[in-house]
């Protein structure tokens, strides 16, 4: 049997649900070759299920007692196929999404997106953070086009159901909220700032208006979005309003002008 | 930092430990008598954010080693480029003493085991090795350290002895070898051998690096889970390969079940005593 036969048929029986006999492998006095292997096998659902409950702290306290099953059901389905082992949560929230029976609680997923989403915002590209000072000496006359550009690693979730506020219980370990489903969607914002991990949620308003700087569009542009949620008169007035909160949560990484 | 150089192919830094988070402001606070620092290489091979803060802090204070557990130089898939770039990123950020990971595979077909997977000791697997090391050398700029695993299962067609085989990938493909006391210690009850034909086995011109650890007593096997204090007759093991070697760069190693800094700074310094009557009897 060359190498690679080897190599393959261990790695096999390490992911299989039941170990196969395989002849290569000896036991003896001490132990059998099936309770050596049993030593992979264990190990290897072990430090997965670990790393798991480490990034889902949310879902862990959203599922309560099923979330082992959920793991379970979880590391038989996806091996492991990055070198980090972080990453093997990369496919919790689609595997929620679409399989039985977690498929019928959609908040499931919802909760594994934000989970997911702070713990890849953790360790994202630093990037630098524009204070309310660089931009006095933009002039008046130049703020129609000034183009604000967010941090690259914020993410935006949308969400029916109030999973942020598990998420911050299981930080705090605090007792379980109670679920509940929003009247209508609600968007959550993930971002990084001075380091630490930031959520929160952002009105319709706002979500416009930062889908817009995402997109490079002027500050005229902005304002000409918020027009949508106010009177006119009023948005100038919000947009500094929000544009005050953005630089304040560090959301805002450089401007430029085109 | 200042290093300090002896007779070996690199230099000799003394006791350290295993950067482990749980440690990280106790370390800056009060280092007490820790020399020199392992990171595990995997946890800042990352684009951004606050562990590669931490990192630079420590990089200012102590002289750093890098120590991955994915490189999977025993895989028969292909070198991972992107691993290997991402490796390389690191050790020029870092700029370490030196680079080691395991003589092991973590998977095939893509699939990671997250596991330090022994391979069967035989001539094809040992060509196959050596040519991988020779390659990520190239890569690296710079020789590499391999260490020993502890094992469990057993091949039927093995041509070599696990210590005949590190010799011969080291020999062949001009690296080190990180020797980890605890593995020797485990594979060897595991497997019925003596740990001291192990020390006999390897090459005093070849090892730059020790490792101690604790392991657990499973019911049949002993289990390397690095989780606990290092027990008397692996301390015995250690005044053997000091012996045996002389003067090595060594480190503890404590991957769970994290004492308090102050418990595994005595573990140091027991170490430290321990050598000491045995390198100035042969100084």
């Amino acid at each position: 049997m060359s190498l690679q036969e080897f190599q393959q048929q261990i790695m096999q029986a390490v992911l299989a649900e039941e170990s196969p006999r395989l002849p290569e492998l000896h036991g003896d006095a001490r132990a059998d070759a099936a309770t050596r292997m049993a030593i992979y096998r264990n190990g290897y659902r072990v430090r997965l299920r670990d790393s798991l409950r480490t990034e889902f702290a949310g879902l862990g306290h959203l599922m309560g007692r099923r979330f082992n099953a959920m793991l379970e059901s979880y590391i038989e389905a996806h091996p492991s196929m990055h070198y980090n082992i972080r990453w093997h949560g990369a496919g919790v929230a689609a595997f929620l999404g679409y399989s039985r029976p977690w498929q019928a609680s959609p908040e499931l997923a919802e909760m594994a997106s934000l989970d997911w989403a702070i713990s890849t915002t953790f360790d994202a590209a630093n990037e630098p953070v524009l204070a309310a000072a660089d931009l006095i000496h933009v002039p008046a006359d130049a703020w129609a086009n000034l183009r604000l550009r967010p941090q690259n690693h914020l993410q935006i979730l949308s969400v029916q159901h109030n999973v942020d506020a598990f998420r911050r219980a299981a930080d705090s370990n605090s007792k379980r909220p109670r679920l509940r489903r929003h009247a209508k969607v609600c968007h959550l914002l993930v971002w990084r700032h001075s380091l630490t991990v930031r959520y929160r949620t952002v009105n319709t308003d706002e979500l416009s208006a930062l889908t817009g700087a995402i997109k490079e569009e002027s500050f005229a542009a902005l304002c000409e979005r918020l027009c949508e949620f106010h009177e006119p008169a009023d948005a100038l007035p919000r947009m500094a309003s929000l544009l005050h909160q953005w630089l304040a949560d560090g959301l805002i990484s450089s401007w430029s002008m085109q | 930092m200042a290093i300090k150089t002896t007779s070996h192919q690199l230099p000799y830094l003394g006791y350290g430990l295993g950067l482990r988070v749980e440690h990280y402001e106790s370390l800056l606070e009060e280092p007490g008598n820790v020399e020199w620092l392992e990171i595990v290489s995997e946890n800042y091979m990352i684009p951004g954010g606050r562990p590669l803060i931490w990192l630079e802090k420590f990089r200012e204070r102590f002289p750093l080693v890098m120590h991955g557990v994915s490189l999977s130089i025993g895989s028969t898939d292909s070198l991972d480029d992107d691993y290997l770039a991402r490796l390389c990123a690191l050790a020029r950020r870092v700029e370490p003493a030196w680079i080691s990971d395991h003589l092991c595979w973590t998977g095939v077909q893509g699939v990671n085991l997250h596991d330090l997977m022994p391979l069967p000791y035989t001539e094809e697997a040992l060509t196959h090795v050596v040519d991988r090391v020779r390659r990520v050398q190239d890569v690296l700029g710079r020789r590499i350290l391999l260490e020993n695993v502890s094992s469990y299962i057993r091949f039927a067609d093995a041509q070599l002895t696990e210590w005949q085989f590190l010799a011969a990938v080291a020999e062949r493909a001009d690296c080190l070898i990180l020797l980890d006391i605890n593995n020797i210690y485990v594979s060897a009850h595991n497997h019925g051998f003596s740990p001291l034909d192990y020390l006999d086995g390897i090459p005093a011109s070849r090892v730059q690096q020790f490792h101690l650890a604790g392991h657990e007593n499973g019911e049949q096997l002993l289990i390397d889970t690095h989780d606990a204090p290092i027990i008397d007759d692996v301390w015995q093991l250690y005044l053997e390969a000091v012996r045996r070697y002389g003067r090595i760069s060594t480190m503890i190693e404590r991957d769970d079940h994290m004492p308090p800094l102050a418990e595994l700074l005595a573990e140091l310094d027991y170490a430290r005593m321990l050598a000491k009557p045995l390198l100035q009897a042969a100084a």
